[in-house]
């Protein structure tokens, strides 16, 4: 059933090519959202009633589990919200003839390929299939990045391919040294790629050569991840991609990397028998991220470039859990993707908005949101403040759970440095919000050019939904999900 | 027996890739590659026709066919198409000269002679031998892909790396499972179309494919 609807998905993407109408496109776009959707539900209901799932077909090629059902559910979620939120931003776009409709057309078709990329990531247990899958969200978004075709869009485009195929074939160097250890081991006949089967035979396996594939995989995969200091594509790929697509990189692409590094990582620490190793080069690598996107936050100029340093110090937090590695670090992490996901599009998705009134990106040329566009300027403010970690909305949460996490693995200065790095970007945030909601900085002839009004109504529901869910899960964990969270925890510290 | 030779033509990859760093003009790094490719085929020739002789195992075989038409014959054709489509001039492409880039990548090989013999739980030695020429393959492909301007410079770095963990995976492991080996042939072709497409509208919106101009975005 599952499979029926991924390649339905590739279906749709390829069905844009067979028509020329907006009405068309607008009818699809929904039909995909509502498939996306449906197979949230389904997977969720299926493996929390029954266990994993497995397709015997292909070599076990797909193997879903509650761990994958937790990244699986933010990709869908936030994919068939951004669907949604699509409609009424490439319609304002057309309206106002910025793009034409063949663009349009090349921008939903590849939008569900990289989509559909991504679902594959989180949904085949072949560590080989699972490296091809992140290259190819690489390629299916090349485009999407460098949609609008102006100098900077392509110039991020090149920057976004290149850095990330790069970085990608690092990871397969790993992948290859990997495959060599469990070579070694089970003399070819029955080795296979599977990391069900390579984490069940963990202590056999060489920790010599695992630990130098790790290192391979977490800067390969790191790269796609966005940890500094590979990160330099993700500030222009978020600010140059339309707010869709930057929405779906930020919330879902960084996470299914996140992924690949995690199911490694579960390996390793198995075969080692403690985290000492991959802790060090974790929480190393999370907080230099974090280092880095603070400064940059402080010193941004252009909003969705403040917002993509943000991702990158997020994705700095999760690597810090992950490399403490208790369950209450790993449970803080997990839950802090969900929550960095939902409210960085929420966030990504307002900008767009924004950018679609205000025709720039820079923080100086805009102003007063609250009289132009009431209802997106509360969205974004409210997200900017759920950004920085403020109660009640769930980051808050998920940082606090961290924190304390960290405290009690007995790493007091690491955390506490945690907490300063969070407080500057809090500062930063302050500071760009006040720059943008209450500077008087546009010239009054600029101002009295543009009307108050809303634009893109379809999105403005997709970011109530969103700011819904954000509010909810920082007041209130339900138990499905409580459940779900909990049985992943101890699939990434390597039970079953 | 069979690792003899197949020691001989990984370091012959390894040579090819150092020619590739002493290459001035554009039109010699795509021959540069087509002759690694070809080693690379050859290489997996040798290993396909030995399994098949064993086990009867066709994969490799199947592998080393593929690489010809994807590595040897499309890819240096489609590079080719849109070098005459930029019309690229003949000018400077290197930030350092030729003797320094070649020490920097004899400094490169003696980086991965000691990663790869450190890894002590690597017990064959040939395995080991395959490991450290095609790590330096990679290394020198990275290096290849920061030393030059050019766009068309920059993907044939990638390409480089490419076949250096190709080589790494074929030699060591006897080759990945089909269907990710197939994959990845997938992958890089994509990589290649759209790396070109996005090469053509470098050279459209700043009249050059000099990767020194694309400076718009920092910080």
């Amino acid at each position: 059933m599952e499979i029926t609807l991924l390649l339905a998905l590739l279906l749709l993407a390829g069905l844009f090519w067979t028509t020329a109408k907006r009405i068309h496109f607008n009818i699809m776009n929904c039909i995909g959202a509502v498939m996306l959707l449906a197979m949230a539900i389904l997977t969720t209901y299926k493996v929390s009633v029954s266990g994993p799932i497995h397709f015997s077909m292909l070599d076990n090629l797909f193997y879903i589990d509650e761990f994958s059902v937790v990244v699986l559910d933010t990709i869908l979620i936030v994919s068939a919200l951004v669907c949604i939120y699509a409609i009424g931003y490439m319609n304002h776009e057309l309206n106002h003839q910025s793009v034409s409709l063949n663009q349009i057309r090349l921008f939903y078709s590849l939008t569900y390929v990289f989509i559909f990329t991504m679902i594959l990531v989180v949904t085949t247990q072949n560590l080989g299939v699972m490296w091809i899958a992140i290259e190819a969200t690489t390629l299916a978004s090349a485009f999407l990045v460098g949609f609008y075709n102006s100098k900077e869009s392509i110039e991020a485009a090149w920057k976004y391919v290149i850095i990330c195929s790069v970085g990608i074939a690092l990871a397969l160097l790993g992948i290859v040294l990997l495959y060599i250890s469990a070579v070694n081991v089970f003399e070819g006949s029955h080795s296979n790629l599977n990391w069900s089967f390579l984490l069940e035979n963990a202590k056999r396996l060489h920790s010599s050569i695992l630990k130098i594939a790790f290192i391979f995989i977490l800067v390969g995969f790191g790269t796609k991840v966005g940890l500094a200091p590979m990160h330099t594509w993700l500030p222009d790929a978020h600010s140059q991609a339309p707010a869709p697509i930057s929405a779906l990189l930020s919330g879902v692409l960084l996470n299914s990397a996140m992924y690949g590094i995690i199911r490694v990582l579960t390996i390793v620490n198995k075969n080692l028998g403690n985290t000492l190793y991959t802790g060090r080069l974790l929480i190393g690598a999370g907080l230099i991220s974090i280092t880095a996107a603070a400064i940059f936050i402080l010193v941004q100029k252009d909003y969705k470039r403040m917002l993509a340093y943000s991702s990158i110090e997020h994705m700095g937090i999760i690597t810090f859990g992950l490399g403490i590695f208790t369950p209450a670090a790993i449970f803080a992490s997990l839950f802090h993707m969900l929550n960095h996901a939902f409210t960085k599009s929420l966030l990504f998705l307002a900008s767009g908005n924004i950018y679609l009134k205000y025709k720039t990106r820079e923080i100086s040329k805009v102003s007063g949101i609250f009289k132009m566009m009431p209802v997106t300027g509360v969205f974004f403010l409210l997200g900017l403040f759920a950004i920085a970690g403020m109660p009640p909305f769930s980051i808050f949460a998920s940082e606090l759970n961290l924190i304390t996490a960290g405290f009690a693995a007995r790493h007091p200065w690491l955390a506490s440095y945690l907490v300063l790095l969070i407080a500057v970007v809090f500062a930063g945030i302050a500071s760009i919000a006040l720059k943008m909601f209450y500077s008087t900085g546009l010239p009054p002839r600029d101002r009295d050019a543009m009307k108050p009004g809303e634009v893109n109504f379809s999105g403005i529901a997709v970011m109530g939904v969103l700011l819904f869910l954000i509010c909810a899960g920082g007041l209130y964990l339900p138990s499905v999900i409580k459940d779900l969270l909990v049985s992943a925890v101890g699939i990434v510290k390597g039970g079953h | 027996m069979i690792e003899n030779y197949l020691h001989l033509l990984s370091i012959t990859i390894l040579i090819t890739a150092f020619m590739l760093v002493a290459n001035k003009r554009v039109n010699e790094y795509i021959k540069t590659f087509q002759l690694q490719s070809l080693l690379l085929a050859i290489i997996a020739g040798i290993l396909g026709v030995h399994h098949v002789s064993q086990t009867g195992d066709w994969e490799i075989l199947l592998v080393a066919v593929i690489t010809v038409a994807v590595k040897v014959v499309y890819i240096p054709y489609l590079l080719r198409t849109t070098v005459r489509k930029v019309e690229y001039k003949v000018e400077k492409d290197f930030f350092w000269n030729i003797p320094i880039s070649i020490l920097i990548c004899c400094g490169l090989v003696l980086l991965s002679y000691f990663t790869i013999t450190n890894i002590e739980d690597i017990s064959d030695r040939f395995v080991k031998i395959f490991l450290i020429n095609s790590t330096a393959v990679v290394l020198i492909g990275l290096f290849f892909m920061i030393s030059r301007k050019k766009a068309i410079g920059q993907i044939i770095g990638f390409l480089v790396i490419e076949n250096g963990l190709f080589t790494a995976a074929i030699l060591s492991t006897n080759g990945m499972p089909m269907i990710v080996e197939l994959g990845i042939f997938f992958d890089l072709l994509t990589a290649v179309l759209i790396m070109g497409i996005l090469v053509f509208r470098i050279n459209e919106s700043f009249e050059s494919i000099d990767i020194d101009k694309l400076k718009n975005l920092r910080g």
